[in-house]
């Protein structure tokens, strides 16, 4: 029984940090964006504003629940939960740290592609239940782009895999440090088994997936609906888009889908690309950094800054750069990222083979 | 009763429910999205048959991929349309229900003495198997025997499917291309 209250525990603890991650975010997002337009973002509750999105939480969840007459009223109401459920139980298959993951799968970033498709659904649950065009709209150009950007971002992340020859998240993890078990090469001819850091990385152990890791962050910035990639939202033009209808805690919950979903993508990004909880810094001779530097407690603090640092590169593109047409937004998946992601996949198999 | 089978009955009930509400229910779109709960129900069922790759190219494929063609579809179909596929005869058992539900009952039929007849509990060559050690645990990890078996024995057929998609692909480019004034 012991064993199912800590099922129950570590369900509740990944919950209060993806609602206290996106209070944070939200937060960090409005300074992020006066720092780069030059304002100084909310400065009236707490100390620099910093109680500011508790009490937008607050406000939030104090509000009226409005369903719209026409709308239709199951498919309205379950929307956001699937939203956020879809991107809630994909924490389920993050690693943390050595030897700490929710939950082992063998399969665990096949689980992750797979639970990201299901929020498309979310999405034109909702447009489709809310009855109204710019929904509708919205949530047709969401499911457009988020099924288009799959298909570059699977195949960035399978030439990943390919390298790594396994589907496990912990095991992609442990092979790019000084814990694996087998002989780590920098670029394919220096072993770095021993010194581990940086060297050892998934982009450096074979420079290709450099460029993979570029299209994976482009495609996980389309699929969390971010900007350049907001067209589906896009206030200029479609009101708010597929969740123009929705109010109080409804609204609050797509809000929480959006900020887990670019932590989500950010550490699948961190984990398969960039060394999951594996620290940066190698041992140099006698200085044994990386030994001093892996343990559970300092997996956490990597994991994390890793994940938030590629968190504030995503704010910073969103609001450095103006919003893509629906056409250049299509050129750029199936005749940029889309052959890159397939040439990615084949210098994998070579360097897989003749290589390492 | 361990928890492990409660969560059997629990998928496999709503797997049935749901299943019945998509061919029962008027409303096509909610019907729809009830069948992604069916699909969903049905790849927890597969994780208890340990085909876990199976499961999620179950939730990939169908959900990620064909519902969502399917509400493109609707979307991009007209009110009008949908509302006559929408109108439903009265009655539960009218006359024009009559040759599928016999149809379903005979199939029901079928089923059920297969299942009767077969006796699956008592299956020579699952005995067989069991005494071999040739058996998967829960651990195991099935994804590199899926890969190596399609890759060697089932090879033919696979690249035989791969070309079957490869020609959908094109007559799917060729339909959906503008007609130039050549």
């Amino acid at each position: 029984m012991d064993s199912y209250l800590l099922y129950f525990a570590v369900a509740l603890g990944l919950f209060a940090f993806a609602a206290g991650f996106t209070l944070f975010a939200v937060y960090a997002e409005r300074k992020v964006s006066a720092l780069m337009q030059d304002r100084l973002g909310p400065m009236e509750v707490g100390k620099y504003g910093t109680l500011q999105t508790i009490a937008d939480i607050l406000k939030l969840l104090h509000k009226e629940l409005i369903t719209p007459a026409a709308a239709d009223k199951w498919l309205f109401v379950a929307a956001p939960v699937i939203i956020f459920v879809a991107v809630y139980v994909g924490f389920a298959a993050l690693p943390w740290g050595p030897g700490l993951i929710p939950t082992r799968l063998d399969l665990g970033l096949y689980y992750l592609l797979g639970i990201i498709s299901i929020e498309t659904l979310g999405i034109l649950m909702a447009g489709w239940g809310s009855n109204n065009k710019y929904s509708i709209l919205g949530a047709m150009r969401s499911a457009a782009q988020i099924i288009s950007y799959e298909i570059p971002a699977g195949f960035a992340l399978i030439s990943a895999v390919m390298i790594a020859q396994s589907l496990d998240m912990q095991t992609i993890a442990y092979q790019q440090g000084i814990l694996s078990s087998e002989p780590t090469k920098f670029l394919g001819f220096w072993d770095v088994s021993t010194i581990g850091g940086l060297l050892s990385w998934n982009i450096f152990r074979a420079p290709h997936l450099i460029i993979a890791f570029g299209i994976y962050f482009i495609a996980g910035l389309a699929e969390s609906n971010r900007a350049p990639f907001d067209i589906p939202e896009a206030e200029s033009e479609l009101v708010a888009g597929f969740h123009t209808e929705y109010t109080g805690l409804r609204f609050a919950f797509v809000f929480l889908a959006e900020y887990s979903m670019m932590f989500l993508v950010s550490m699948v990004a961190v984990v398969v690309f960039l060394g999951g909880w594996n620290t940066p810094l190698p041992n140099i001779g006698p200085v044994k950094l990386a030994d001093w530097t892996t343990n559970w407690a300092w997996g956490i603090l990597w994991t994390l800054s890793k994940a938030l640092l590629l968190i504030f590169v995503q704010m910073w593109i969103r609001w450095t750069l103006p919003r893509f047409r629906v056409d250049q937004l299509m050129n750029l998946c199936w005749k940029v990222l889309t052959p890159l992601a397939f040439a990615c996949m084949v210098i994998s198999g070579l360097w897989r083979v003749f290589v390492m | 009763m361990s928890l492990t089978v409660i969560l059997f009955y629990v998928m496999a009930a709503l797997t049935l429910v749901s299943a019945l509400f998509v061919a029962s229910t008027g409303n096509l779109v909610r019907s729809v999205f009830m069948f992604f709960v069916t699909l969903f129900g049905l790849a927890g069922l597969y994780v208890f048959a340990l085909a876990d790759f199976v499961a999620i190219t179950q939730i990939v494929i169908y959900v990620g991929g064909i519902l969502v063609l399917i509400l493109f579809a609707f979307m991009l179909s007209n009110k009008e349309t949908l509302g006559r596929l929408q109108e439903k005869g009265q009655a539960f058992i009218g006359f024009n229900n009559l040759p599928s539900a016999i149809l379903a009952l005979l199939f029901f039929g079928v089923l059920v003495s297969m299942i009767f007849k077969v006796m699956p509990d008592q299956l020579e060559w699952i005995a067989n198997s069991v005494a071999n050690g040739n058996t998967f645990k829960a651990t195991d990890t099935t994804t590199n025997n899926l890969g190596i078996n399609l890759m060697t024995r089932y090879l033919l057929p696979f690249e035989a499917v791969s070309i079957l998609l490869m020609m959908v692909l094109v007559g799917a480019a060729h339909l959906s291309r503008k007609e130039s004034g050549a």
